[in-house]
């Protein structure tokens, strides 16, 4: 299972950095580099900003081989308009990409999030109450934390494609562009595993990934400025707001047609607890809740250039425009039936290894679990490369571990071997007398 | 398949700690996860443990809660030796509530907790005398499926 982040072994010291910050876990640092277990990783990027070395980044394509067919047509991460010293306005941004031989999908990504945010609305309106609140699948970080840590909660994920996938699909179908290879700008690596593992489908609609920070990086060495000329379409701030937290929820509440009760909470540690809240059913009377694995949503995604803060300024003074046209309308109404919102497949859980492979077994494990805990310092400092002691009890059960990788209960072992030598040392020779001995 | 002994996990509950609240609840799913428990039964654990939890930080003054592992079901023991319950009739009724206002203020103490708790278990049993304290007992067996 892909999870989007590149490991450079070569920069990796071993320091426990990063596997102290996973939220689910999913680290662990063998004969000194860092590894990831897949299964665990929901790719939230937590790792990447902990590691001063640089040993973890975005598994993006290789731009080269991105670049090597012209024009690049781009589907974007709403939080790339916000990188750069002019207006957020897409517009703009658009035409700065044309005339550097991009071809931007832009009016796509502005129906597709239109799209997913009636559908969502109509969703919350027909779904069942007992899966309210309904929990965004916009970040795709939060989506893959439900199917591995809380799998009681998959019936509450809205039904709903991600509208960056289905902005390509979109595009395709218009410009019937069905062989033209497409590429997705992402801000973080979920987005990254999304591409290589789709949720809901069975195939991604784009073909390549890049970072927001290398088409930035390639926007802002290539381009002379922009001309104050371009066109100010201001319905593009509706999506553009999906970059921000609140923004997806704000688009939702346009369509609703009774009161709507939302929430929208970002940070892996404030996304979790909220999660805990659903499952102990203490959400009730909550409608839909906006989670994002990133602080203030997809601007604080691990790969913009741009501060998060001063992202959110640029989106709340751009404006917002809620109208649509008569016209706009009458195509969403269309696009809503002819149902390219909606999930193919359902969202299903990625199951963990039971510590035994039946009842019986597994509760001797855990029996085991626990007297190896008992003896371990309890310190969760890192230096066996697992998060803590508990981790590492589990996984001397598993036997992927060993208790002398404990530096504390090796040093214990030597303290004790030691003396035994000692001992060993000041035994009688049956040849000497005891006057002999040293 | 067959178990000589239930693995039994305990945990103290300190009174006024709504802090902690929730955190053995959490821990009890996780373990229970391990095990290859289906997620629906985690769940019902889980609430029952956090409503029991509840109660003993709000009306027990600490105690504590327990968690017995066997091979057909998941028992639930929440002891406390606090004023012990009234009218566990009464308590059992939806929106029922005897917590101060300063609680309730929390957010806490809706008159939901016995009546939830009865809800996601099979077997409840509560033993209380006021003035000795309380102790519920809830079962939850692997093979009932959803609630």
């Amino acid at each position: 299972m892909a999870h989007g982040i590149r490991i450079n072994e070569n920069a990796c010291r071993g320091c426990v950095n990063c596997i102290k910050v996973c939220p689910t876990e999913a680290m662990r640092v063998i004969h000194g580099k860092v590894r990831i277990l897949e299964d665990r990783c929901i790719g939230c990027g937590e790792c990447i900003r902990s590691c001063r070395h640089r040993a973890l980044s975005l598994q993006e394509n290789d731009w080269d081989k991105v670049s090597s067919v012209r024009p690049i047509t781009l589907a974007s991460d709403p939080a790339l308009c916000t990188q750069f010293p002019w207006s957020p306005n897409p517009a703009i941004l658009d035409q700065v990409l044309r005339g550097l031989g991009f071809e931007p999908i832009f009016e796509e990504c502005s129906m597709a999030y239109d799209l997913a945010a009636l559908a969502i609305s109509r969703a919350i309106e027909n779904g069942s109450a007992a899966d309210l609140p309904m929990i965004s699948t916009y970040c795709p970080a939060v989506v893959r934390l439900v199917q591995i840590k809380f799998q009681e909660l998959l019936s509450h994920l809205a039904p709903v494609e991600s509208p960056l996938e289905t902005c390509i699909d979109l595009w395709r179908a218009r410009h019937n562009k069905h062989d033209v290879p497409a590429s997705l700008v992402v801000a973080c690596p979920a987005r990254v595993a999304m591409v290589e593992n789709p949720v809901g489908r069975d195939v991604s609609s784009a073909d390549f990934v890049i970072s927001t920070a290398r088409i930035t990086r390639e926007i802002l060495s290539r381009s002379h400025g922009i001309q104050e000329s371009a066109e100010r379409k201001a319905k593009d701030s509706r999506w553009l707001n999906w970059a921000m937290l609140g923004g997806e929820t704000r688009h939702i509440l346009q369509f609703a047609e009774r009161p709507v009760r939302t929430l929208a909470v970002s940070g892996m540690k404030n996304v979790i607890s909220l999660l805990q809240d659903i499952e102990l059913h203490r959400m009730k009377g909550v409608d839909f809740v906006e989670l994002r694995a990133c602080d203030l949503g997809c601007i604080g995604g691990i790969s913009n250039a741009e501060s998060r803060f001063l992202s959110r300024l640029k989106i709340e003074n751009y404006g917002y425009s809620p109208e649509l046209s008569e016209e706009e309308r009458e195509t969403l109404e269309s696009l809503y039936e002819a149902k390219i919102w909606k999930l193919q497949e359902e969202i299903r859980s990625i199951e963990q290894v039971p510590l035994g492979r039946d009842m019986a077994k597994a509760m001797e494990k855990l029996e085991e679990l626990h007297s190896v805990y008992a003896e371990l310092p309890h310190l969760d400092c890192g230096t066996c490369g697992r998060p803590s002691c508990r981790i590492m009890a589990e996984d001397i059960v598993r036997g992927e571990s060993s208790v002398d990788d404990c530096i504390f209960r090796l040093r214990e072992k030597i303290a004790a071997l030691s003396e035994e030598i000692n001992g060993l040392s000041r035994r009688l020779v049956h040849t000497m007398t005891p006057e002999e001995r040293i | 398949m067959s178990l000589n002994e239930p693995l039994v996990i305990e945990r103290e509950v300190k009174p006024l700690d709504f802090l902690a609240a929730g955190e053995t609840a959490s821990e009890f799913k996780d373990t229970l996860r391990s095990l290859g428990i289906s997620a629906e039964l985690c769940r019902r654990t889980s609430i029952v443990t956090y409503e029991a939890e509840m109660n003993i930080v709000i009306h027990g003054g600490g105690g504590s809660i327990a968690m017995k592992m066997e091979e057909d079901k998941i028992t639930i023991v929440a002891s406390d030796e606090g004023p012990g319950i009234e009218d566990v009739e009464l308590a059992m009724q939806e929106g029922y509530s005897t917590a101060p206002d300063f609680i309730r203020e929390l957010g806490f103490g809706a008159g939901m907790g016995l009546p939830n708790i009865k809800k996601y278990s099979d077997e409840l049993e509560i033993d209380t005398k006021p003035g000795k304290g309380t102790t519920l007992k809830a079962v939850i067996y692997l093979d009932s499926g959803e609630a």
